[in-house]
């Protein structure tokens, strides 16, 4: 079947009544997540995993596993266009992508044009969104193709190569990153060993037997992290919402904003697809090219409707990007996409080169399922961003102690033990601590996904060696995954050394 | 940055990463016939956590310490947090709707004092209403109300 067949398939699977509710609801949650402060997509998506597990309870296993992707996906990319809101109405980001649009986002506002910067933004989303997935039906299945040829010594060194990339890219201080990284995938070394059946620190505690279960850890540290800091911090968003008074850009504005989105997208999706940069970077390199570009460069942080197009457009099209290297190769390049893949492994779907040919059906179905996903997000946020305005003032006396609630019974609801719901409560504590004081956590749970399936990938190609290492130097494509990943760390720290400035992404 | 913070940050994931590299010895180092067993892997990023808590901690040495002050909410922090630990505790011991309730009403009142009759309104529509969705609709399964109570 061609690419196009297994489209139309996908786009059937997507426009299946209960999918399409699934979309809604996922990019609807995920528009609420992005205005809503203090919720980013990572703890949003983590919070609804489980509940999605229970709605989707009465379908067979595949079709659940659709259905749940279906929504959490929404709830990933919806949160790209929400975070938008607050930057342009508040001068507060949603979310960590959304920080460049407050520099023109906010200025448009003050001048009375909120609402033309809050429609570009969405049409620019939805530009980039459509471009992004483009993107992603040609690519995914050359890329599968390559990747279905990796063997163990390969697929070790590129998952080597993904937790560099992003040890590299994260938090201001390579070394705590590499060390949250380092403690992750020792974190998942818990538990029993699935090859050998052998027992590892687990101290005769029966709950540690199944090993620590990434749901949880991520809830804690993100979700229950994140409102632990609200609380202690006070935070107090007392900025004035702008006033939001004709929604529709004139004429001008899109025929400013037409280049800098078509640009931002590509931009965006390339920067997607690398391992460890993302959505903020994107929206960051975007912003500094239009502005090298601009006949007026002078007006960029005075409200220039190109300063809100191009990185809305182009965090949009990386977290379209991001989806590539999850989908084709199972290697999640940020934190969103690695909670994303905990959800397949979930539903016992192993994302990688297999998942077009064991699941065309779910992979399809999640692709189409995006192109619904992008319109409706459209005309959800043209007509109705007044409404989701009003969001923004959701009293945190509220908000807050129902986060945690929804955490708890989150948790509860697909482990069903006290002792889970003690730890989210610890790594909430731990969580906050270790971000404040800049150690990144995105790696730490990178490292707890991506551990077990990076073990057993050393060891099998070990076992093939008769345990000589050599073997990830001696084959061609393995060594050149290591060098690459070796440069990703250490042509940064040159930089440092000569005294520039390295540009980094913080995300949770 | 705080450096005393990460100094004994560094002490700690050292510690740890030793004691990941002690455990692992005692762990069996061959599977099967094959000579790679389960050790490996900790084994080595123990020892590679803790050169890099070894790295951090030289780090903080060699910078300069500069003070920041932070004002935290210590009292609103902590009872919240006390509530939330006991609610994840005895949740199974009272169930969803009454360990809930009480724990949302206590965060709403710490958040912000006042307006008792609409914290207790929306504690009370929320668990119940979480409960209901939860169970009866989506055929969920949440600790219900305790037996002595004797409502089901």
């Amino acid at each position: 079947m061609s690419t196009i067949d297994y489209l139309a398939h996908g786009l059937a699977t997507a426009m299946q009544w209960h999918n399409v509710v699934f979309v809604f609801l996922g990019v609807l949650i995920g528009t609420v997540v992005g205005v809503l402060p203090g919720i980013g997509p990572m703890s949003g998506v983590a919070l609804l995993i489980p509940i999605t597990a229970t709605m989707t309870g009465g379908l067979g296993p595949e079709e659940a596993a659709t259905s749940s992707i279906i929504l959490l996906a929404g709830v990933y990319y919806g949160a790209m266009y929400g975070g938008s809101t607050t930057s342009i109405l508040l001068n507060t980001p949603g979310e960590s992508s959304s920080v460049v649009t407050t520099l023109d986002g906010y200025q448009m506002a003050k001048q009375g044009r909120a609402g033309a910067a809050l429609a570009i933004s969405a049409i620019g989303s939805f530009a980039a969104g459509i471009i992004s997935l483009i993107g992603l039906i040609f690519l995914a299945q050359p890329l599968s193709a390559v990747a279905i040829k990796f063997g163990p010594a390969e697929y070790f060194s590129l998952m080597v190569l993904g937790l560099l990339a992003i040890s590299g890219l994260a938090g201001k201080s390579m070394v705590k990153a590499l060390m949250m990284t380092a403690f992750g995938l020792l974190l998942a070394t818990i538990g029993i060993d699935s090859v050998s059946g052998v027992e590892r620190f687990t101290f005769g505690m029966p709950e540690l037997y199944q090993g620590l279960e990434f749901l949880t850890i991520a809830v804690g540290m993100f979700a229950v992290g994140e409102v632990f800091k609200t609380i202690l911090e006070r935070e107090n968003s007392d900025g004035e919402i702008a006033k939001i008074n004709r929604i529709l850009p004139t004429k001008q504005d899109m025929k400013e904003s037409a280049g800098p989105i078509a640009r931002g997208s590509v931009l965006g999706f390339f920067i997607g697809l690398l391992p460890g940069a993302g959505a903020i970077l994107a929206s960051f390199f975007s912003y500094v090219m239009e502005k090298k570009l601009s006949k007026n460069p002078e007006k960029f942080g005075k409200g220039a409707i190109a300063g809100v197009a191009a990185p809305e457009s182009a965090n949009n099209a990386a977290s379209g990007g991001a989806m590539i290297p999850l989908l084709t190769m199972g290697i999640p390049s940020s934190g969103t996409t690695a909670i994303l893949m905990g959800a397949f492994i979930m539903y016992n779907v192993q994302p990688g080169p297999l998942l077009f040919q064991d699941h065309p059906q779910l992979a399809w179905g999640v692709i189409a399922s995006m192109f619904v996903g992008n319109l409706m997000l459209l005309i959800l946020n043209m007509p109705l961003v007044k409404l989701f305005a009003k969001v923004i003032e959701t009293p945190a006396k509220y908000l807050i102690p129902l986060i945690i609630v929804f955490s708890v019974f989150g948790v509860y609801a697909v482990q069903y033990s006290t002792f889970d719901l003690l730890l989210i409560m610890a790594c909430g504590i731990i969580g906050y601590v270790l971000s404040k004081n800049d150690f990144p956590l995105a790696p730490l749970v990178l490292g707890l996904i991506l551990g077990p399936m990076m073990e057993n990938n050393m060891r099998r190609a070990l076992t093939i060696s008769n345990g000589d290492f050599m073997i990830f130097l001696q084959k061609p494509v393995s060594l050149a995954f290591l060098i690459i990943g070796v440069l990703w760390i250490s042509i940064p720290l040159l930089l440092k050394l000569r005294g520039k400035k390295v540009i980094i992404n913080e995300e949770g | 940055m705080n450096f005393s913070f990460d100094r004994y940050a560094g002490i700690v994931f050292c510690a740890i990463g030793i004691a990941f590299m002690i455990g692992s010895r005692s762990i069996t180092a061959s599977s099967y016939g094959s000579n790679v067993g389960a050790n490996i892997f900790p084994m080595f990023l123990g020892g590679f956590l803790s050169l890099m808590s070894v790295r951090l901690i030289y780090e903080t040495f060699r910078k300069q310490q500069h003070k920041s002050k932070s004002n935290l909410d210590y009292k609103r922090f902590g009872i919240i947090f006390t509530a939330a630990v006991l609610y994840a505790f005895f949740l199974e011991d009272i169930g969803f709707v009454i360990s809930t309730f009480l724990f949302l009403l206590i965060g709403f009142q710490t958040m912000e004092r006042g307006k008792v009759w609409k914290s207790v309104l929306i504690a009370a529509c929320f668990s119940y209403g979480v409960y209901y969705l939860f169970v009866n609709v989506l055929d969920g399964s949440l600790p219900g109300f305790p037996a002595w109570l004797g409502i089901s």
